[in-house]
């Protein structure tokens, strides 16, 4: 990919990814093959960055490896990438926990497919609690972006670093084999070079890299035995999950302004609710659509505001129903709200979402 | 007496980075003798600022409150791991991880055999001690046949238990190790021994000659239920017997 400006060119979200990461200056990506996302390693494995940028690339034993590659790498200051598919994403868990514990910035890609266990290699979003409550031990959260196409792919690659780093939290972009394997019209990123290692110091002055200058040691830990010391550390984590809930929420919104019905849908799901809510219109059924693009935090307020003026929510999600708790806890009760979804790796069409709004609300076909 | 006291006199000093914080091991654990050469090395090395070192889970857990470097703290078995990504992205610095022998040989052995494969410029120093010290006396995958231990207490049996792992024979075998070694603590001749192939492995972290892997052949004295000077009677009689102490591959 030679192209330095604003051309448009044609790839798959999990090459959109590969070359985002060398663009934007990331500093070492770290991963195990794993379908439906291998082309992220592939690609950066074809374009050979250490040749050009100095961007380290290694494929890890394990993903429970890359992650821990992920967690020394960004406790050394440098920004630092892996991705996976469900399964994998497991696995690094623990590691993602250690990484909260000790608030350190990193990337993690997770191209969804079907679960549980072993699962299925088709697209899925079943795993919306395990990135959105912490799938390790523990109270922590992490960041969590949903990308709905793959131009989005690309740009959540830097703001994933850019608020991983500002906050000291390690970020996840949530997608799916759907995004991930769709190719699409994208503008890549601008180039944008890699610190140096004195501006890593000067801006990751926690980070061990080494006692330059005589300062004083760092330590990278998640360990505690003092109970008092240890509450103090959860307390301020916690304080911070509070700052980001305050300031980080993103969301897209479409034709809410009339709108009798809201779909709430991220990511892949989100694609196909605007189809669906295109041929609902032009049946003259008002239907907006909000879009959380973080995932965590999640955009509670403003359902709560649409759920005054709807008389109906519908969460369209590519699983058994798991954001639609979200939903009903920024309800609270105030306006029903139904799910609609499927499992097993099959992607809902837009004739099913809308006859299951029909069904849950009751809608004559206008 | 006033006179003695002075710089020209001092034949022996604790090293500066070996802080004054009380250390948490046993009496006559090894760990605290390998903690000062490390410091020690370091500091020769003149390479405080480059020094980086992974700490385990088990009784090194603190490591990293004891010697005044910069230190990442692992979780159980990954500290190669973090130690391949720190210095692949800071190749200039020491980058070493520090293991006992449940981290490494059990729960660790796939990223530790891994990272010796891949022939990553770090340095691991395996403390074996053939028990899980910190966790209260456990078998652990070196402790020896025939071992009394709290989870083999009539002794470590192979229909059981399998058979001591010689994971640093193994990592002699990879192409990635230029440096493979076992030593040990007891003696002032062993810790001098010792102390040399802590430099060399740290010299080759620098120099960016492959992984080396120093095996340090250790007492528990809390764990094996003994003296110090028992535990290392019973390490010269029965560790080393298995454990033979010495290069195992020097490229």
């Amino acid at each position: 990919m030679k192209n330095q400006s604003s051309e448009v060119v044609l790839m798959k979200g999990n090459e959109a990814i590969a070359h985002a990461a060398i663009r934007c200056g990331c500093d070492g990506y770290f991963g195990y093959p794993i379908t439906p996302q291998s082309e992220i390693l592939e690609t950066l494995a074809v374009e050979k960055p250490w040749e050009t940028t100095g961007m380290v690339v290694l494929q890890a034993e394990s993903e429970v490896a890359s992650i821990n590659m992920i967690y020394g790498g960004g406790g050394s200051g440098k920004r630092v990438m892996t991705s996976s598919s469900s399964p994998g994403v497991a696995l690094m868990q623990e590691g993602i926990a250690y990484m909260a514990g000790a608030e350190i910035p990193g990337l993690i890609v997770n191209v969804q497919r079907g679960g549980p266990g072993l699962g299925t290699i088709q697209p899925s979003q079943g795993d919306y609690f395990q990135a959105t409550r912490g799938g390790g031990n523990g109270d922590y959260y992490v960041l969590v972006l949903a990308p709905a196409s793959v131009q989005e792919m690309a740009d959540f690659v830097d703001l994933a670093f850019e608020l991983s780093f500002k906050h000291r939290i390690p970020a996840m972009i949530l997608s799916d084999g759907v995004i991930g394997q769709v190719m699409e019209k994208v503008v890549l990123p601008p180039f944008k070079a890699r610190r140096t290692d004195e501006e890593i110091q000067r801006e990751c002055p926690w980070a061990t890299t080494g006692r330059k200058g005589g300062r004083p040691i760092n330590v990278i830990t998640s360990l505690e035995l003092k109970p008092e010391a240890m509450e103090k550390h959860n307390l301020h984590l916690q304080e911070k999950y509070r700052i980001i809930r305050e300031t980080e929420v993103r969301y897209e919104e479409l034709y809410t302004e009339d709108a009798d019905y809201l779909i709430v849908a991220f990511g892949s799901a989100a694609r196909i609710a605007q189809k669906a809510i295109g041929i609902l219109r032009a049946a003259g059924i008002r239907v907006g659509l909000l879009r959380p693009i973080t995932l965590w935090p999640f955009p509670t307020k403003r359902i709560q505001e649409l759920s005054a003026q709807v008389k109906g929510i519908l969460t369209f999600e590519i699983n058994a129903g798991q954001m639609v708790e979200d939903v009903r806890l920024a309800v609270e009760g105030r306006t029903p709200v139904a799910h609609y979804g499927k499992m097993g790796g099959i992607v809902p069409t837009p004739d099913e979402l809308i006859q299951a709004l029909k069904e849950n609300f009751k809608l004559e076909n206008a | 007496m006033e006179n003695i006291i002075s710089p020209e006199n001092i034949v022996y000093q604790k090293p500066t980075l070996l802080n004054d914080n009380d250390m948490h091991y046993c009496p006559g654990c090894s760990h605290g003798v390998v903690h000062k050469l490390i410091a020690e090395v370091i500091e020769e090395m003149g390479v405080t600022d480059k020094a980086v070192g992974v700490s385990p889970v088990g009784c090194a857990v603190f490591a990293y409150k004891y010697i005044d470097i910069d230190w990442q703290e692992a979780a159980h078995g990954r500290a190669p791991a973090l130690a391949t990504a720190i210095k692949r992205l800071w190749p200039e610095n020491l980058v070493f991880t520090y293991q006992g022998d449940g981290d490494l040989a059990c729960i660790g052995t796939a990223e530790t055999i891994h990272a010796l494969n891949r022939g990553e410029n770090i340095a691991i120093i395996f403390i074996n001690n053939a028990i899980y010290g910190m966790t209260g006396g456990q078998m652990a995958p070196t402790t020896l046949m025939g071992m009394k231990t709290a989870t083999c207490p009539y002794g470590r049996q192979a229909d059981l238990h399998g058979y001591p792992l010689k994971i640093t024979e193994i990592a002699a075998q990879l192409e990635g190790t230029c440096y493979v070694t076992r030593q040990s603590v007891h003696s002032v001749a062993a810790i001098r021994k010792a102390k040399r192939a802590i430099r060399q492995a740290f010299e080759n972290s620098i120099n960016r000659r492959g992984s080396s892997l120093v095996e340090i052949v250790s007492t528990c004295s809390s764990g094996w239920k003994k003296t110090p000077v028992e535990a290392n009677e019973w390490m010269e009689e029965h560790m080393f017997d298995f454990y033979h102490v010495g290069d195992l591959k020097v490229v």
